[in-house]
């Protein structure tokens, strides 16, 4: 594999309320699928917005094949974006728009001006069928009439028929159950395996996202504090990175933590998360 | 001391809620400015799709019409009435007829239309669109290298400055006609005295100051509405807040521009 860098993190920082990312650096390489994985509200979904200009940070920037996403032209950012597909937590389609034009969205306007009607829906249909979905059953349907698990895999059709050379995904498996969340892991990996994608996956399942990275990243307070093989994220001694990896380590850390605020109330905030970490 | 101390914390709270709300408004301000500079500048590079100005025109237009009409009715019912009852002693009745065709016209056509509006089409709009902000689809069209300006924004505000006129300008037909008719019913004023009456204090001009109006308030109405929708963060919850947020924010501007028209187009 290349070891070409097509997204850069420089020392990124956002701050809401409270600091969200504190200084996130980070190279992904061309063709590579790496997870970024972390506890609810660490900034997850956040450096990956900002990947396309969705959040822009306070600090730092974030650079596509070389090129700043922040300080590009208006045309550039817009040429950068084209190039990246986001498959959104809840796929957010378009409520509107029946699954052929959810799907047709996708595609760059000037291809759908200039692409012949039947290519185009030649197009749609093998997308759709290569997320496992039977177009004539869905490309007339509005996605109010899909199911959760439906919704995402259209959200992924949507991604892949631009054929893009970057796809993000925000918590792709998030609310479906273990068959579903297995097959949308699968496309995933099956979609990087043919397009050769440059794929980044935030997401909170453990299992599904060692199976299908190359490196696995860890999360915590705005801070990268693990990147690594999956191998390398089995193997660490890191407390944190062992509570993700093995649930009986997780259930201990949690186990601790309820029994430190039980026993301890009286400590000072912040002191729960020292426990927490310190299994 | 501790009066002295009290009135100083007061009026530091107050001074500091003052800023918040200045602030606040500057930047209500500037988004607008910057969203209405999006607006002009996708219609100058013919980003706009016809078929979606067509589709918004059709539901802002068709879809008040009824609601537009029960209003005017009763604004020409009430201004007849109302005009009717104090005239009756020392004033020519005929003079009613210049009262409603001048109330109507000047002032309940285009308001009472864009309250309509502001309920019919501007929560609707905040509404819609502040649904999308949260359920990450105006995200989704940022990412697919769309902007959101004139797919959103400028079907929207393209088609209230075409309808509402139009729509104000309906008003004003059955808001005149109406009063006309209730007051030949209740008060015996032919139709010939009031249309005698309604020449008498006729200008051309009032007819451009209302539809004039009318254009500002379907200008002013999407464009606000919009914004609110676009800014919308914090689920449902926030949907619901920012939708009478837009809806109050419409109310005062309406009153606002409607306050500031007599000096400017009628002295």
């Amino acid at each position: 594999m290349s070891e070409e860098v097509t997204i850069q993190y420089e020392d990124v920082y956002k701050r809401f309320d409270t600091p969200v990312l504190s200084g996130v650096s980070l190279s992904v390489m061309k063709g590579e699928t790496i997870s970024i994985l972390g506890t609810s509200g660490t900034g997850k979904s956040v450096l990956l917005k900002t990947t396309i200009g969705l959040i822009t940070p306070d600090q730092g920037d974030v650079k596509i094949d070389g090129e700043s996403v922040y300080h590009s032209s208006r045309a550039g950012l817009r040429d950068l974006r084209r190039a990246v597909r986001y498959v959104f937590q809840y796929a957010a389609l378009f409520d509107s728009l029946n699954i052929y034009d959810n799907v047709a969205m996708g595609l760059d306007p000037e291809t759908i001006r200039t692409l012949d009607k039947k290519v185009m829906l030649d197009r749609i249909a093998t997308s759709l069928e290569n997320v496992n979905l039977d177009p004539g059953k869905v490309l007339s349907k509005l996605p109010a009439e899909l199911s959760g698990g439906m919704r995402k895999r259209v959200g992924l059709a949507r991604a892949i028929v631009g054929e893009p050379r970057i796809i993000l995904y925000d918590e792709p498996v998030t609310g479906l159950d273990p068959v579903n969340a297995a097959t949308v892991n699968r496309l995933i990996m099956s979609i990087a395996e043919r397009t050769k994608v440059t794929s980044i996956v935030v997401t909170h399942d453990v299992p599904g996202a060692l199976e299908m990275s190359r490196r696995v990243a860890l999360l915590d307070n705005g801070k990268l504090r693990f990147v690594g093989s999956p191998d390398e994220f089995r193997r660490s001694e890191d407390p944190l990175v062992m509570a993700f990896a093995d649930r009986t380590a997780a259930a201990r850390a949690a186990l601790k933590l309820i029994e430190h605020e039980t026993s301890d109330e009286d400590e000072e905030p912040g002191s729960a998360h020292a426990v927490s970490i310190g299994v | 001391m501790v009066l002295v101390t009290s009135i100083l914390t007061l009026f530091k709270s107050i001074l500091s809620a003052f800023g918040k709300g200045c602030m606040g408004f500057a930047r209500h301000v500037g988004q607008i400015s910057l969203l209405i500079i999006g607006i002009v500048r996708s219609l100058l590079q013919g980003g706009v799709s016809l078929k979606m100005i067509f589709a918004q025109a059709y539901e802002q237009g068709i879809g008040s019409l009824p609601l537009v009409l029960v209003t005017a009715v009763l604004s020409g019912i009430v201004t007849s009435q109302q005009g009717g009852y104090q005239f009756s002693s020392s004033v020519p009745l005929y003079v009613l007829g210049s009262v409603v065709a001048s109330s109507v016209v000047l002032e309940l056509g285009p308001v009472m239309t864009a309250f309509v509006l502001i309920g019919r089409v501007g929560a609707r709009i905040t509404a819609e669109i502040g649904t999308m902000a949260v359920s990450e689809q105006v995200d989704a069209l940022v990412s697919l290298g769309r902007d959101p300006v004139p797919y959103l924004a400028a079907p929207r505000v393209v088609a209230g400055m075409i309808v509402t006129p139009i729509l104000v300008g309906v008003a004003n037909a059955v808001g005149v006609l109406t009063g006309l008719v209730s007051a030949r019913a209740t008060m015996g004023l032919g139709p010939e005295g009031f249309l005698y009456g309604a020449r008498m204090y006729w200008h051309s001009w009032d007819l451009f100051y209302s539809l004039t109006k009318a254009f500002v308030f379907g200008f002013m109405i999407p464009v606000i509405s919009v914004h609110m929708g676009l800014i919308t963060h914090g689920g449902a919850e926030g949907v619901g807040r920012n939708t009478t947020t837009s809806v109050v924010f419409m109310i005062i501007t309406v009153l606002v521009v409607d306050a500031t028209f007599p000096p400017l187009f009628l002295n």
